[in-house]
C-alpha cells in the first residue's frame, strides 16, 4: 500500500439510522490513536459535516463534504470521481492518515459502495425501522464488512426484540459479523472500537481484501440437472 | 477500432463517472431567483439555456477548441496561454472554481482512458474543463466541430435534464426543448469551431448567471454543486 494512502472505511445505510452519529463516536472514542478523516456526502450541502465539525471529536478540517447531487447512489456507486477526489485530497493535506471514514448520503437498503471508493464498508440499521429489516436482507445487510444493529437502548419502546434481530442477521450474513450497539452502552461501544482497530491493522498489513456486497440480492435458479441452485453473485 | 464518433458520444453521455450529476449549468441559482417561478413560465429554460449558448458557453466552446489547436500544433507554453484567455472571460471566482473540480475530475478519467493526455496536462492538476475536453479531442482524433458541439450540447443537457429535478417539468417536454436547441448549438459550433487565434476567442458575458453563482457559492440548501 502507498505510503499516504489511508484505510478507506465506508459507513452506509438509511438516513436516520446513526451514521453521522457512529462517525462521531469512532473519532471521539480513536482520535488520539489513529489518524482519522471524514468524508461526508449530503444531498443537501454540507449539514452532515457542519454537525460532524460542531460535535468537536476531530479537527474541524480534517472533515469535509462532498455534494452529490440529488444522488448519494451514485456517488458512493456508479460515479464515485467526486468522492475519490475529496479522499485522495484529505489523504495528501493531513498524510500520513490512518483512516478515512466515508459517510453515504443514505437513501435505501440497496446503496453499498464500490470497492474503487472504500477498502471495507459497515452497513448502519436501527432498531426504530423494525424488527423484519434484518431478516428481509439485501445487500449491505447481507455482504457488508460489518451489520450495525444500531439505538438498542429504543428497543423497548418501538417493541423490537434486539437478540432475535441480532439472530436473523447473522443468518443473513454467513457469519460475519453484527453489532447490536447503542452510544448509551458503553461495551457496544467498545466492540465498535475493536472491529474498527482490527480491521484497521488487517488492511494495513494488506490481509484484507475489498468486497463487493454487490446490487443482487441472494437468488434461486434450476441448474441444468433440475437441482435447484441458490447462490449470491459475487462481481 | 476507437472512432471519434464514440468518443465524442462517450463524452456527452451523463453516464460518463465524471461527477456530473453534481452539475445544473447554473439553472438551480436561476430557479431560485425566480426562474419558471410557480411552475407557469417553464419554457424559461429553454431560453435560459439558449442565453447560455450565446454567452459564457459560447466562450468554453471557443477554449476548447483552441485548447485542441493548440495540443496539435505543439505549442508547450500555449495551453497556459488558453486558460489565461480562459480565467480573463470567466469573471465569476466561483464559476472558475467549479470549471477547475470539474476539469480535474475529467482529466482523472482521461488519464485512464487516453493516456497521452498526460503528455498535455500534469495528472491531478485543475485544469478548466474546457481545455481538458480540447486536449482529450486532440489525443483522440475529434475534429474541432466535435469539441465546440460537446461542449455546447452537454451545457444545454445540463441545464434541460437538472430541469428535470427542479420544476415540475414533463420529462418529455424537456427532450423537445433539447431538439429545439438544436440550430442554436450548431450556430455556436459553426461560429467557433474555425477559431485558431487566442485572441479572438469570445469575450460574452452574462453578469447575471455570474451573480447567481456567486450566491449560489453560500446557499445552504442546495441539490446541485453549481
Ligand atoms: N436513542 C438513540 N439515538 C441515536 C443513537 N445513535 C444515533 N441516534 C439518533 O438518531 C438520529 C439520526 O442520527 P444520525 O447519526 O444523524 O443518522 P444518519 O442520518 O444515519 O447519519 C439522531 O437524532 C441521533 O441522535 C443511539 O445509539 N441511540
Ligand atoms: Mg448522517
Amino acid at each position: 500500500m502507498h505510503e499516504t494512502r489511508s484505510f478507506r472505511l465506508g459507513v452506509a445505510g438509511p438516513v436516520g439510522t446513526g451514521k453521522s452519529s457512529l462517525i462521531a463516536t469512532v473519532c471521539r472514542e480513536l482520535a488520539d490513536e489513529l489518524r482519522l478523516g471524514v468524508i461526508t456526502n449530503d444531498i443537501y450541502t454540507d449539514e452532515d459535516a457542519r454537525l460532524l465539525r460542531s460535535a468537536g471529536v476531530l479537527d474541524p478540517d480534517r472533515i469535509r463534504a462532498v455534494e452529490t447531487g440529488a444522488c448519494p447512489h451514485t456517488a458512493i456507486r456508479d460515479d464515485v470521481t467526486p468522492n475519490l477526489i475529496a479522499v485522495e485530497d484529505l489523504e495528501r493535506d493531513f498524510a500520513p492518515l490512518d483512516v478515512v471514514l466515508v459517510e453515504s448520503g443514505g437513501d435505501n437498503l440497496t446503496a453499498t459502495f464500490s470497492p474503487a471508493l472504500v477498502d471495507a464498508q459497515i452497513f448502519v440499521l436501527d432498531v426504530a425501522g423494525g424488527g423484519d429489516v434484518a431478516r428481509k436482507g439485501g445487500p449491505g445487510i447481507a455482504r457488508a464488512d460489518l451489520l450495525i444493529v444500531n439505538k438498542t437502548d429504543l428497543a423497548p419502546y418501538v417493541g423490537v426484540d434486539v437478540e432475535q434481530m441480532v439472530k436473523d442477521a447473522s443468518e443473513a450474513r454467513d457469519g460475519k459479523p453484527v453489532i447490536a450497539l447503542s452510544r448509551t452502552d458503553p461495551a457496544s461501544v467498545a466492540e465498535l472500537t475493536e472491529w474498527v482497530r482490527t480491521m484497521t491493522a488487517h488492511v494495513r498489513t494488506g490481509g484484507h481484501t475489498p468486497v463487493d456486497p454487490g446490487p443482487m440480492a441472494p437468488h434461486s435458479h434450476v441448474g441444468e440437472d433440475g437441482t435447484l441452485i441458490t447462490h449470491v453473485h459475487s462481481h | 477500432m476507437s472512432t471519434a464518433e464514440l468518443v465524442a458520444l462517450m463524452l456527452t453521455d451523463g453516464r460518463l463517472p465524471t461527477g456530473g450529476h453534481t452539475q445544473s449549468a447554473g439553472l438551480e441559482p436561476a430557479v431560485r431567483a425566480g426562474l419558471g417561478a410557480d411552475g407557469k413560465q417553464l419554457a424559461d429554460v429553454t431560453t435560459y439555456a439558449r442565453d447560455r449558448l450565446h454567452t459564457v458557453t459560447r466562450v468554453e466552446a471557443a477554449v476548447a477548441v483552441l485548447a485542441r489547436y493548440i495540443t496539435h500544433s505543439h505549442q508547450s507554453e500555449g495551453l497556459r496561454l488558453v486558460e489565461g484567455a480562459w480565467a480573463a472571460r470567466t469573471s465569476s471566482q466561483v464559476l472558475r472554481g467549479v470549471s477547475r473540480r470539474q476539469g480535474r475530475a475529467y482529466l482523472r478519467l482521461a488519464g485512464r482512458v487516453w493516456p497521452e493526455v498526460l503528455e498535455h496536462l500534469q495528472a491531478d492538476s485543475e485544469v478548466p474543463r474546457p481545455i481538458v475536453i480540447g486536449v482529450i479531442g486532440a489525443v483522440t482524433g475529434l475534429s474541432a466541430e466535435q469539441v465546440a458541439r460537446i461542449i455546447a450540447y452537454d451545457d444545454v443537457q445540463s441545464v434541460v435534464s437538472a430541469s428535470l429535478k427542479l420544476l415540475p417539468v414533463d420529462p418529455a417536454e424537456a427532450a423537445t426543448w433539447l431538439a429545439g436547441l438544436h440550430d442554436d448549438i450548431e450556430e455556436l459550433v459553426a461560429d467557433v469551431s474555425p477559431l485558431t487565434d487566442i485572441e479572438k476567442i469570445p469575450a460574452n458575458g452574462a453578469p447575471l448567471i455570474d451573480q447567481f453563482a456567486q450566491n449560489h457559492a453560500t446557499e445552504r440548501m442546495r441539490l446541485f454543486h453549481a
